[in-house]
């Protein structure tokens, strides 16, 4: 297991996840998800740099979640 | 100038280190380099008739100017329900209306206007709109014409002026007379349950918002931008 902080506007939480979570899980986990109030398109970031999705989150890292902009319909 | 130092190592071994110190001319690109990222905010920067006043933050490149607005103009089609006015942005065929939704108190709406540094002028290169609550957290209203990250969908205007204070005034023009359709729409329900309003005899007054909490019928937005603005 490893810590992580996750921070998506002024709120953020410390979670304990498996040594093998990414990116891409912590963009989809519903807990995640409730307790920040974020939906399904976002964006990470590790100290302003956009992370890809299949990437394992270190240990200790702090991970800003963005909004995502959509397109036009 | 230049110290040498013998230092013992844990292990046993005698050490010669050479410190050599020397001042460094850091020149301006030097400095731009280290603090690209950096920004500065201004409070009161500018104050833009009927609006009031602007906050800046000064980035090295750009500007993310933070207009604190009280109401939204909604040149869009209306449709009563119940005796209440809500609208019907998709609607072709319902009466269209210029009302001005006035926000209550523990709604914070800031207009957003980003400029750039270009050849001889500024640009306006966007125009958010956010909702804040008490605690600063941003939201993006349920609104049409608004991108996932609060981008206004504003349609197209002049967007080159020769000082900051043009470049505000002219977007929050555009957002005063433009006409919100049922472009990036998503449900109609939560705008009817937010943009309410009675009909009274000479106006139409804003009625409060159809639910406990606010914030509920908003999605909660981090972005960039957001974290630039000044509340």
């Amino acid at each position: 297991m490893k810590n992580i902080t996750v921070k998506y506007g002024v709120d953020s939480i410390n979670k304990q996840v498996e040594d093998d979570f990414t990116f891409g899980e912590l963009q989809e986990n519903d807990s995640i998800k409730a307790a920040l109030g974020f939906g399904d398109r976002t964006k990470a970031l590790v100290e302003g740099i956009e992370q890809d999705s299949a990437t394992v989150i270190p240990p200790g890292t702090t991970v800003r979640l963005e909004t995502a902009a959509n397109t036009k319909a | 100038m230049e110290t040498t130092e013998i230092i013992i190592r844990g292990n046993g071994v005698l050490t010669e280190r050479v410190i050599r110190e020397r001042d460094l001319e850091a020149g301006q690109s030097v400095l731009d380099a280290l603090t690209d990222e950096m920004t500065r905010s201004l409070r009161n920067a500018l104050t833009i008739p009927d609006w009031g006043l602007a906050h800046a933050n000064v980035g090295l490149t750009d500007t993310i100017w933070s207009v604190p607005i009280d109401r939204i103009p909604l040149n869009a089609r209306f449709r009563l329900i119940n005796d209440v006015l809500v609208p019907a942005f998709a609607s072709s065929t319902d009466i269209e209306m210029p009302l001005v939704w006035q926000a209550p108190k523990e709604v914070r709406l800031i207009f957003v206007i980003r400029t750039e540094f270009a050849k001889d002028c500024l640009k306006i290169d966007g125009n958010w709109l956010f909702a804040c609550d008490k605690d600063n957290r941003g939201y993006r209203l349920p609104l049409p014409n608004l991108h996932d990250d609060c981008l206004i969908c504003t349609g197209n205007f002049d967007d080159r002026y020769d000082s900051g204070g043009e470049c505000l005034t002219a977007s929050l023009e555009q957002f005063r007379k433009s006409k919100w359709n049922a472009d990036l729409m998503r449900t109609v329900e939560q705008s009817q349950k937010f943009f309410r309003f009675q009909p009274t005899n000479e106006t139409f007054e804003t009625l409060p918002i159809q639910a406990d909490d606010w914030t509920t019928l908003c999605d909660k937005v981090s972005t960039a931008i957001m974290e630039r603005v000044i509340l």
